[in-house]
């Protein structure tokens, strides 16, 4: 899973938005820097795409460089929260910058996805899920 | 020519050959393009030949030989017919080229009706040969004086005969020497012309039983080394197709036994020299060059056509690809179809035989995934591609060599899932790449082991990257496309935003209202709306439908009416909004949703009851300049279909004072940035409000808006821009009312 991390892995040279991947055990961690809209919102909807054909349906989005997200940027998350969950994983988003948070925030996302602080965090939730499904 | 004739040494020589090429035989042609010049000639070289005959009369007749200078003048007279009689006959053929194969065929018949006819001459000599000396064939052993007048046209007859077959041989053979001609070759045909010239000329007064003088013998040396070098101009042979090779090898076999036979002296031609010889010395020594190179050019020709018999088929198989290639590149400019242009780069190394099938790959990430896709699949299909091989893990090699790779023993690798028995023996994979660009990866397979030779490697390469370059153009035409409809399209969605918007401004006593949505370049999805829901009451909406375009402005329409028709039922702005979400989660994609807030103003009691559906928070700021937001709990609609947004859903009811401004506005206002980037932001637009509270509802929406373009400095903006100001001024209305 290592090699997932070559340099040619990263989508989006054309504009100021770039999604990384990177891989922690069985979560597929995505990298978000700059501008998310309705111009760049195509590329994280091909990193989810390729997640989910991958079959990788633990993901963390973080967004600790994500400067800014429009409405077409949240509608991704949005497309492809249920089939995850449905999957039995999850998109849970973490790092988010104030004024970003905020515009999550506006719309209530907050009360739809897991929204935390930091990436570690959400490993941990993750983790913790999935002993919850194995002891049960 | 004149200048040619002269004797020279071989680097004059070489500059002579130059000056003819420039000069030399486009001057004597545009001579004899000219009719009358051309009759000219003809009659010139009738008065040679007949001067020449009449000389060889005189002698039989007076039976002695002419005075040496006599003779020497006979000889130029003889060769001006025969050099007129050159340029005459290279004239004629010019006019009528003939290819290789008819080339070698009417050589060969001119060379049997010469052989023919020249046999049946000597043959009658044979009755008046003198007795005990065959040599003389009637000519006097001291003087070769013709003994009869029959040895005169003979002599003559023969000598144009023979000269006749060797200009045919040399100006025919010329143009397959000087086939694909270069310079180089060019001054080597003609310089073996000048030498053969000069080399015969060095005869003119010299009798043929004498000792070839040692000038004589570098001049035939030369023409000989000359010789060889011509004689290895066959490349003509490479573009006859297997029958034509063929005939070509039965002919040149015919023609090489027919001259040589026919030169050599105990062949079927005996002492035909001799009455050559007694015409012209010059013009035998030519003639006999003339047919020597036309037998060595008969055998090079011969080998060469016989080595090349068998790779015929592989010659016309690479002319077919370069066919094909061209052939795609036309293309280019017609299949703007993806899928058909997929299928003909696909097909072509498949057609041209380079391969057994062939299958193209696609990573493309506007189609939203990163996963290579087999687009298109030849003598296979893309489903048979899926199993047989493992399509990412090939494509993935191909995109980070970038160059084309050959898999020489497929079923050993690992990707290549086939069983025993599959059609993959080889497969050469290509990248195709343009503008530094990984478009896709071109697949072609046969059926052996290491089926692919380096020759395919290179033809499929530049195959490659014409096809990636069609791709390409394929693509950015497709884009321009897209943006041709996407502009059309604006401007709808622009329409009908505007349409959508209210016209006029309800009128309610004691409230003031302005209101103006902004569209950006790309139409998003703003919307505002007022209804009166009776005398006292003002329902107020705005919204931001995610996304732009036409499917904002077709969702925009779908809340308007909703508006329209579910307010006045509506007890509250809570169940508005439930119900708004209910009617429109059955139409909203899955990743689009509405943002809004939805008010009622009841201008007798003085209160407002506010709902926010994930939209950006009111604004209250009073006549003190006191402000606040507005933010009460509520999902965006369509973010939750289900219950959970009635249960998170909360309504603000707040009391409202005399000259209390209500705003509401879209995120286009507080998130449009200036041009170092920054937001316009709440604060800002609170700042504003504030300084300008005590204006009238339409001046303070006037100055808020001015206020907002000296911040961001232009007049285009990147999202809708759409702000509502409600202003309340009860008090003084309601004496008003009470008064009345």
């Amino acid at each position: 899973m290592g090699r997932r991390e070559k340099p040619h892995e990263t989508i989006g040279n054309m504009s100021n938005f770039s999604v990384g991947f990177r891989a922690e055990a069985h979560i597929r961690i995505l990298d978000l820097k700059g501008e998310l809209d309705a111009h760049t919102v195509s590329e994280l909807e091909a990193a989810l795409q390729k997640c989910r054909e991958d079959k990788n349906h633990h993901i963390i989005v973080n967004g600790a460089h994500l400067q800014y997200i429009s409405s077409a940027g949240l509608g991704v998350f949005m497309a492809y929260i249920e089939e995850m969950r449905e999957a039995g994983g999850d998109i849970k988003i973490a790092g988010l910058q104030a004024n970003v948070y905020n515009i999550f925030d506006l719309l209530g996302f907050p009360l739809l996805f897991d929204i935390v602080k930091a990436e570690e965090e959400a490993i941990r939730k993750f983790d913790a899920d999935r002993k919850d499904k194995n002891d049960s | 020519m004149k200048g040619a004739l002269s004797p020279g040494i071989p680097p004059v020589a070489n500059h002579f050959a130059n000056r003819i090429l420039q000069s030399g035989p486009g001057y004597i042609d545009t001579v004899l393009r000219n009719r009358g010049q051309r009759v000219a000639c003809i009659v010139a070289a009738l008065i040679c030949f007949f001067l020449s005959v009449a000389f060889n009369g005189f002698e039989w007749l007076s039976g002695t030989p002419w005075h040496a200078a006599v003779n020497f003048s006979y000889q130029l007279v003889v060769i001006a017919g025969f050099v007129l009689a050159w340029f005459l006959l290279s004239y004629y053929l010019k006019q009528r080229p003939i290819g290789p194969l008819k080339t070698l065929w009417t050589t060969l018949l001119l060379a049997l009706v010469a052989a023919a006819v020249i046999r049946l001459m000597v043959g009658i000599t044979a009755a008046e040969n003198v007795e005990g000396n065959p040599a003389v064939l009637g000519f006097e052993y001291d003087t070769g004086v013709p003994l009869t007048f029959a040895t005169v046209v003979k002599m003559h007859v023969i000598t144009s005969l023979r000269a006749l077959l060797a200009f045919y041989l040399l100006l025919r053979f010329q143009d397959l020497v000087l086939f694909k001609r270069t310079k180089q070759s060019q001054r080597n045909w003609y310089l073996m012309l000048v030498f053969m010239g000069i080399a015969s000329l060095l005869t003119i007064l010299r009798d043929p039983a004498e000792d070839p003088g040692i000038v004589q013998g570098v001049a035939f040396t030369l023409v000989l080394i000359l010789m060889l070098l011509n004689a290895f101009r066959v490349s003509w042979i490479v573009f006859l197709s297997f029958r034509a090779k063929a005939a070509g090898v039965g002919f040149s076999i015919l023609l090489i036994l027919l001259l040589f036979a026919s030169l050599s002296p105990g062949g079927i031609l005996p002492a035909h020299f001799m009455y050559i010889r007694h015409a012209s010395y010059p013009l035998d020594q030519f003639t006999l060059a003339a047919l020597a190179f036309g037998l060595l050019y008969c055998v090079t020709s011969f080998l060469f056509l016989i080595f090349h018999l068998p790779t015929t088929g592989d010659f016309r198989r690479k002319a077919g690809e370069i066919t094909a290639m061209y052939s795609l590149t036309n293309l280019v400019n017609q299949a703007f179809d993806p899928d058909k242009l997929h299928l003909t780069i696909t097909k072509t190394p498949v057609d041209t035989g380079t391969a057994q099938m062939s299958w193209l790959a696609i990573a493309d990430e506007r189609s939203g995934s990163l996963r290579p896709q087999v687009v298109a699949a030849w003598k296979t299909t893309t489903e048979d591609v899926e199993t047989m091989v493992d399509v990412a893990a090939l494509y993935e090699e191909l995109a980070t060599r970038r160059e084309p790779v050959i898999l020489d023993e497929a079923p050993a690798d690992r990707r290549i899932r086939g069983k025993p028995g599959d059609p993959i023996g080889t497969m050469l994979m290509t990248p195709l790449i343009t503008r530094d660009k990984l478009l896709g990866g071109l697949f072609v397979a046969k059926d052996v082991v290491q089926g692919f030779e380096q020759d395919d490697v290179e033809s499929i390469s530049v195959y490659a990257a014409q096809a990636a370059i069609a791709l390409d153009n394929a693509r950015l035409f497709e884009e321009q496309l897209e943006r041709e409809r996407l502009s059309r399209e604006l401007d709808i969605a622009r329409e009908v935003q505007q349409r959508l918007l209210p016209h006029d401004l309800p009128e309610m006593q004691g409230l003031a209202v302005a209101a103006s949505s902004i569209p950006a370049y790309e139409v998003g999805g703003d919307y505002y709306d007022f209804l009166k829901l009776d005398e006292a009451r003002l329902a107020f909406i705005i919204a931001d439908v995610s996304g732009k375009g036409t499917s904002a402005a077709f969702y925009m329409a779908e809340l308007q009416g909703i508006f329209r028709s579910t307010t006045r039922m509506a007890p509250s702005p809570a169940d508005f909004l439930e119900q708004a979400n209910l009617a429109l989660s059955s139409a909203l994609e899955r990743h689009v949703f509405v943002s809004v807030i939805y008010g009622v103003i009841d201008v007798r009691k003085g209160e407002l009851t506010l709902a926010r559906a994930g939209h950006c928070p009111a604004i209250l700021i009073s006549r003190e300049g006191t402000g606040r937001l507005i933010r009460p709990q509520g999902l965006g609609l369509g973010l939750d279909r289900g219950r959970r947004f009635r249960d998170v859903l909360e309504e603000e009811h707040i009391p409202l004072q005399p000259g209390d401004i209500i705003t509401v506005y879209t995120d286009g206002v507080v998130e449009s940035r200036n041009n170092q980037g920054t937001e316009y932001g709440y604060e800002r637009l609170l700042e504003a409000l504030k300084t300008h509270r005590k204006k009238e509802a339409s001046a303070l929406h006037e100055a808020l808006l001015s206020d907002l373009h000296d911040y961001l400095g232009r007049t285009e903006y990147d999202d809708d821009m759409t702000l509502v100001v409600l202003k309340w001024d009860g008090a003084k209305n309601h004496t008003k009312r009470s008064a009345t």
